[in-house]
């Protein structure tokens, strides 16, 4: 009987002549290891809005969230404000952390305004679709 | 010397989903069983409204809407990723790991020098909380046994802190004392009953009872129980991969079942379900147990199962599924309103050393395809999600499957529904 070959998981090569660069195949490159340290504490969100847009982050962007770092000032974080999500980049100035909108339009948050701020995790990449 | 720690999750479904949502932060949450039956997970404001453990639903509807409490079905794919993060973290900080179950493990870790553990369990639990947004509880002992109590106790004396080191604490047996007897490991309500009558009430005068009366009564079992309490290592930690007995896919259906069809695309459905997680694990299983009931609130009460021995150990879906179709009409009664069904996959055997039967020697060639043809389907469904390929019973229209009406249809692992955030 015939063998089926399933290229998806097997290798059984089919007759001919050995292909000259099976030596020198990598493997595939692989985003998530590429992109991804810390993979049990990282998070995919999607983003909707423009207030981000200076920064390159922009409506409908995927963003890709590591909670295990510590935010430093110049980090965009995602931060929980009234209980809401948000992505701003965070920011100090004297001595006090406030949250920078990139983008005219929106203005700083103060921590002194709300009665719980809170820092949910850092943002390290933002994936765009650029069709 | 080593210790060993029992760590979970506090609240762990409501945590899960407060962890990726926050506004349901603060605020008094409750989880529900399969096809939102009862109440299986409450958040700590929940709590404080005395809303029970394990209360129907429908009992209670009226009552969580008038005091504003949110209420979510279960999202168990939400839970199951969570919890592979979380025992994945632990791991790295130990030095072994006995999973216990979604939001326990069993962990060993180092004690130099009688040491205090309770610094090394509070930068855990901040790494912990900061890398997953979960609240864990730790407890720590000598053994197994003492590490569950010390857990209950870092519970009940400090709920905010999380962590007790029994080993280290002055006056363990007025800690002891605190532990009512039904709340330790391995005692069930008989076993609870007979001590009570004899007058032992919590985990000290159970440490301190007679043993030959306790061996008598409770042989081995007791005897190890009573062993722990006193500070004796008994079981070890057990961080070997393959230590399931069984694979069990079972579930309420969202209406009663009472023809034989339904029953059969339902356990066909699990036993897919069932196959898929034996390969995930390279298992094979020996002996297939199905079972049906009626619901436990009905006055006709019905309960039947029905197993095969196979004659060599597979994990093929195509051969349980034929046996599990055969089998259905031995559980099947056309009398009775069946609420509940599942399959086993029992007897367990590790996928590389598994041994061909002699007997019914399948040829070679035919069961290399079949494999291959699985294996193909497998790596298909995991790359496209949601079983595009499957077996024709499982694609026709289910009028039982399970009722999840209130889930947040958040996911942290399907990119079409990951959180949204406006910004």
């Amino acid at each position: 009987m015939k063998k089926v070959g399933l290229p998806l998981i097997s290798f059984s090569v089919s007759a001919g002549f050995p292909s000259p660069a099976d030596d020198y195949t990598e493997e595939n490159i692989d985003l998530n290891e590429y992109l991804i340290q810390n993979p049990f504490s990282t998070f995919f969100i999607r983003v909707k809005g423009d207030s981000m847009i200076n920064s390159g982050i922009q409506d409908q962007d995927l963003i890709i969230v590591d909670k295990s770092l510590i935010a430093k000032p110049g980090d965009i974080v995602i931060a929980i404000i009234d209980e809401r999500f948000t992505v701003k980049r965070l920011e100090k100035k004297d001595d006090i952390f406030y949250l920078k909108a990139e983008n005219r339009n929106y203005p700083d948050l103060y921590l002194k305004n709300y009665s719980n701020m809170q820092i949910w995790g850092v943002v390290i990449y933002s994936i765009h679709n650029c069709r | 010397m080593n210790a060993i720690a029992l760590i979970d999750g506090n609240n762990f479904y409501a945590s899960c989903e407060q962890s990726i949502n926050p506004c349901l932060r603060n605020k008094p949450l409750v989880i529900l069983s399969n096809n939102d039956g009862c109440i299986i997970a409450r958040s700590p404001e929940a709590r404080t409204l005395r809303i029970r453990m394990g209360e129907p639903y429908f009992k209670i509807k009226k009552r969580l809407n008038k005091l504003g409490v949110i209420v979510l079905s279960s999202n168990y794919s939400l839970y199951g990723d969570m919890s592979k993060r979380l025992m994945n973290l632990l791991k790295k900080h130990c030095e072994k790991i006995e999973i216990y179950s979604i939001d326990e493990a069993f962990i060993s870790i180092h004690r130099p020098h009688n040491k205090d553990l309770s610094p090394w369990a509070r930068k855990l639990r901040t790494l912990v909380y900061q890398n997953l947004g979960l609240t864990i509880t730790i407890g720590i002992a000598e053994n197994k046994l003492r590490a569950k109590l010390a857990n209950k106790l870092a519970k009940s004396i400090n709920y905010s802190a999380g962590i007790f080191d029994l080993e280290i604490a002055n006056n363990k047996d007025s800690y002891l004392k605190k532990i009512n007897i039904d709340n330790i490991w391995g005692i069930g309500t008989q076993t609870s009953k007979w001590l009570r009558s004899k007058g032992i009430k919590n985990a000290r005068e159970l440490k301190d009872m007679n043993q030959h009366e306790l061996k008598k009564k409770l042989g081995v079992v007791g005897q190890r129980i009573q062993l722990e309490l006193k500070g004796y290592q008994c079981l070890p930690i057990e961080d070997k991969k393959n230590q399931k007995k069984e694979i069990r896919v079972s579930r309420s259906f969202s209406q009663p079942i009472t023809k034989l069809e339904d029953l059969k695309q339902a356990l066909a459905i699990y036993t897919i379900r069932a196959s898929e997680k034996m390969r995930a694990q390279n298992l094979k299983a020996s002996v297939v147990t199905i079972f049906a009931r009626t619901s436990h609130y009905s006055n006709s009460n019905y309960q039947k199962s029905a197993y095969r021995k196979l004659i060599e150990a597979t994990n093929n879906t195509n051969i349980i599924l034929k046996i599990v179709i055969e089998l259905s009409k031995e559980i099947y009664h056309p009398d009775y309103k069946l609420a509940k069904a599942g399959v086993l996959m029992q007897d367990l055997s590790d996928y590389n050393y598994f041994q061909k039967s002699i007997i019914n020697y399948p040829s070679e060639d035919k069961s290399e395809r079949e494999t291959k043809l699985i294996q193909t389907i497998d790596y298909l469904n995991n790359k496209f999600k949601n079983e595009v390929i499957t077996w024709g019973i499982a694609k026709k229209k289910q009028s039982w499957s399970m009722n999840r009406k209130l889930l947040s249809g958040t996911s942290i692992t399907n990119i079409k529904r990951i959180p949204t955030i406006i910004i």
